[in-house]
């Protein structure tokens, strides 16, 4: 037998032991003390390996039967039935899973669309100055992709055909190595959209919208963490993860570029202008030229919009917001970058694509969240580098006379925008521009359709239902548009998304007849007696309610946890005064240890599916354990500074 | 006997992956009524009714196709490091215990309910004048059947299993993972891989 056989039994008699040790004798057992068996037989039903959705069906029939029997033995027969169909329907008319088969169904498109491999390699180039690049580029990539598809075993596997090879070859130890591709996978589950979510709002009854809104900040966090993690081990222990030599960071150039960089200036701007005013180089195209100066001034164009919209918006007669905020995170998600991406990341909020290049994912989402309450007047400075934008933001407060006039803050934003525009034009490249082009052609549309989708939901915009359809629409035209949409892909998307929501939802309706089992035989009296009577502290329950899911995570997935168990929980929570909202970021945050933890870790299994022979599992399990640690600490963290997540819901839905 | 359980495998499946199209039309209908709310200013007030009928169908239909695929989540802590025999057996008790009860009383309740539903002509009382909602009942005494059929094919193949001391082969489909087509997809060939493990292997020896 193997040792998973033997740590399974375990639990497995643990479970049956603790039934039997804390249950009255058969004989003055109460309806409750059924609940409690109830519960610990399901546990012990599930570890057998039938499909869940059955167990909790079956299970909960028998018991409603029994429960209903104790009050009027007549009516049990048809009083089971009656639960058991209300049940089914209400999940089937369920106006927050709707949103379940759309998420899903976009997640599988985008991953179809192929993305990947791009996005690696031009996170891998935009990074390589930072130490242990290629580990971060692999966190970032998984981080951004697994948000878009929350698939976890897809990304994991495709990771560690890209991934691992390229950091093997480098040097990169195997434990670092598939500890980065482990752990980034599994952030998809965290980073909303994310289905899980979805599954513990409609459990607990939470707002998924403020679920969203309260996970983000979290989800970015951990990624920051590990990202941090990362450098720091590869400045410590440079033979775990070596820097990148000089040649694999050359940029190929086109030869345009080589012979403008060559004669004129390696700058772009002045290059390119230099080039077009010039005669000099007729061997150069012109379209070439000015097709890139188009793509060299997308960030300024960008700013123009963003602060254009958002001086029309702030200088509407409305309430506004300050920017501190917006500052103070913009910095904090700065501290992995080098000096001059810094810079511009304090001050390019409204600056998408100069901070892409070497931030964490999420900072870009951050400018314009923040952004948008913000403010942004001020085209009128804009750099004078930029002659189009400045006919733009002309125009813009000419048209709006009778306006209120912007806070300052607007303009100390803007002029950190324009400062930041500089500093990046000042050094921006030719090598510099060709990755500029490769992220424009993989992050940009990943991180903008999160985004967007993101955005409304959280603004208000639109329902999680219509946001995710809307996504599920963008994917389509997102694998349109990378050529990867034929019969096949879609015909095996839409398969996908039908099994995925129907092992989802059947597990709600399994799960939903089960606690309305568990609640008629007054199980959840006894806990609530039981954990009161135990005269805990906020504090304490606390640390033993992520105890108890920790632990969980082991036999259980995370599904079936929420579904089983969330219920249990949740009416415990007012009696000490915590938010579900605030319950349920400790709890999905908890739940990415359950991906990593051995000996049952799927994301492990993933990887050794598509790593070479050698690498063995207890080495990614051991390459593991530091991102897990990482876990805990960001759940201490979480819990010390709610704020982390509570800020975003707080100011927008006070 | 053979055929008509291979033919039972295969109306699941036919039947799941039609209704699973549903969601290609749930996505365009939601996306045509957010332009139409937004940008046309003409909400319809059958919308939400509609989107919540077409999930409702699309995953209770999809129940018999994803337990034919043996998709529904299990735990397998357990379960899959036991031998195909011992699993067959256990996958038959339960089915016996816990499947075939649940799900007759789901099938046969959710007739009653349908019926009901038929009997007052009953509408979505969602909006005034809300669409009619006894066809949507009656999607699930219809998906219980199938899943009951559905159900019966699984414990024919569990006693197939406990004979032949192997599970017998399920019909082809796509999978979530198929690190076949993933390979394809990134082109990473094997032999790629097994050069990276001499590498890794080298420089293990250096060490």
């Amino acid at each position: 037998m193997k040792k998973e056989v033997w740590f399974g039994l375990t639990i497995m008699a643990l479970v049956v032991l603790s039934a039997f040790v804390l249950l009255p004798a058969p004989a003055d057992m109460s309806n409750g003390h059924l609940g409690l068996l109830m519960l610990a037989l399901v546990v012990v039903a599930i570890m057998l390996g039938f499909p869940t959705a059955f167990t909790l069906m079956g299970m909960g029939m028998i018991f409603a039967w029994i429960a209903y029997r104790s009050s009027n033995p007549d009516l049990a027969v048809q009083q089971t039935l009656d639960l058991m169909v209300q049940r089914a329907f209400s999940v089937m008319s369920n106006d927050v899973l709707i949103s379940i088969p759309l998420f899903v169904f976009m997640g599988y498109l985008i991953e179809r669309a192929n993305l990947i491999e791009k996005l690696f390699k031009s996170m891998h180039l935009a990074m390589a100055r930072v130490p242990g690049s290629l580990a971060v580029a692999t966190i970032v990539t998984c981080a951004i992709f697994a948000t878009a598809t929350g698939i976890v075993g897809a990304v994991v596997t495709l990771m560690g055909l890209l991934a691992l090879p390229a950091m093997l070859r480098a040097g990169y130890s195997v434990q670092l190595s598939a500890g980065a591709i482990t752990a980034g996978g599994c952030l998809g589950i965290l980073i909303p959209p994310s289905v899980m979510l979805i599954v513990y709002g409609a459990t607990a009854g939470v707002s998924v919208v403020k679920l969203y809104a309260g996970a983000f900040f979290p989800g970015i966090m951990l990624a920051t963490l590990y990202v941090l993690y990362v450098i720091i081990i590869a400045k410590i222990k440079p033979s775990m993860a070596p820097p990148m030599s000089a040649e694999d960071r050359i940029v190929p150039l086109p030869a345009f570029a080589q012979v403008v960089s060559k004669d004129i200036s390696n700058n772009v701007l002045p290059g390119l202008i230099g080039a077009i005013k010039g005669k000099r180089n007729a061997a150069v195209p012109m379209r070439d030229l000015l097709n890139h100066l188009v793509i060299a001034l997308l960030p300024l164009l960008a700013v123009a919009a963003i602060m254009g919209t958002i001086y029309l918006k702030v200088t509407a007669p409305l309430p506004v917001e300050t920017v501190e905020g917006v500052v103070a995170m913009g910095g904090e998600l700065a501290d992995s970058a080098d000096a001059e991406e810094e810079t511009s990341n304090v001050g390019g909020l409204a600056e998408p694509e100069a901070d892409g290049l070497q931030t964490p994912p999420g900072s870009t989402e951050v400018a314009k969240a923040e952004a948008a309450p913000a403010a942004e007047p001020a085209k009128a400075d804009a750099p004078g580098s930029a002659s189009s934008a400045v006919t733009v933001a002309a125009e813009t407060p000419a048209t709006d006379a009778e306006r209120l006039p912007a806070p300052l803050s607007f303009w100390i934003g803007l002029a950190s925008c324009a400062v930041a525009l500089a500093l990046f034009y000042a050094y921006f490249s030719f090598a510099r521009l060709e990755i500029f082009k490769m992220l424009l052609g993989s992050f940009f549309p990943l991180a903008l359709m999160i985004l967007a989708v993101l955005g409304t939901i959280v603004f208000g915009l639109a329902t999680p239902t219509e946001a995710a359809a809307m996504g599920s629409l963008g994917g389509l035209l997102l694998a349109a548009a990378y050529r990867r949409l034929n019969y096949v892909v879609l015909r095996e998307s839409v398969y996908l998304t039908a099994k995925t929501s129907a092992m989802v939802c059947w597990l709600f309706v399994g799960s939903s007849i089960f606690s309305a089992a568990f609640a008629l035989l007054g199980g959840q009296e006894i806990i609530n007696t039981w954990v009161l009577g135990m005269d805990l502290t906020p504090v304490q329950f606390m640390i033993l309610a992520q105890v108890v899911i920790f632990l969980l995570g082991w036999p259980l997935e995370w599904t079936e946890i929420i579904v089983i168990f969330m219920p249990i929980f949740i009416p415990l929570l007012p009696h000490f005064g915590i938010d579900p909202l605030f319950f349920g970021l400790l709890v999905a945050l908890n739940l990415q240890t359950a991906f990593l933890s051995p000996p049952v870790a799927m994301a492990a299994f993933y990887l050794k599916g598509v790593s070479p022979p050698h690498v063995t599992l207890n080495q990614i399990f051991a390459g593991m354990m530091p991102f897990m640690a990482i876990q805990v600490f960001a759940i201490v963290l979480l819990y010390m500074f709610p704020a982390i997540g509570m800020w975003l819901p707080e100011v927008l839905y006070k | 006997m053979q055929n008509l359980l291979l033919f039972i495998d295969k109306v699941s499946t036919w039947i799941g992956q039609f209704f699973s199209w549903l969601i290609v039309a749930l996505t365009f209908m939601i996306s045509w009524e957010v332009f139409s709310r937004y940008v046309l200013d003409s909400p319809h007030a059958w919308a939400f009714d509609v989107m919540s009928m077409m999930y409702g169908s699309l995953f209770m239909m999809a129940g018999a196709y994803t337990l034919s695929k043996n998709g529904h989540v299990r735990g397998d802590v357990l379960y899959g490091f036991f031998p195909p025999r011992l699993q067959a057996w256990l996958d038959l008790t339960l089915y016996i215990l816990f499947f075939i009860p649940g799900v007759v009383a789901l099938a046969y309740a959710g007739y009653g309910f349908a019926a009901d539903s038929w009997a007052i002509n009953e509408h979505s009382n969602v909006t005034a004048d809300g669409p009619p909602i006894y066809p949507f009942k009656t999607i699930l005494p219809i998906a219980g059947a199938f899943l009951l059929a559905q159900g019966l094919v699984e414990i024919v193949r569990c006693i197939v299993c406990i004979r032949q001391g192997e599970w017998p082969k399920r019909g082809d489909d796509v999978d979530e993972v198929d690190v076949a087509k993933l390979k394809e997809m990134v082109n990473v060939k094997d032999e790629d891989i097994a050069k990276l493990g001499e590498l890794v292997a080298a420089k293990g020896n250096q060490k």
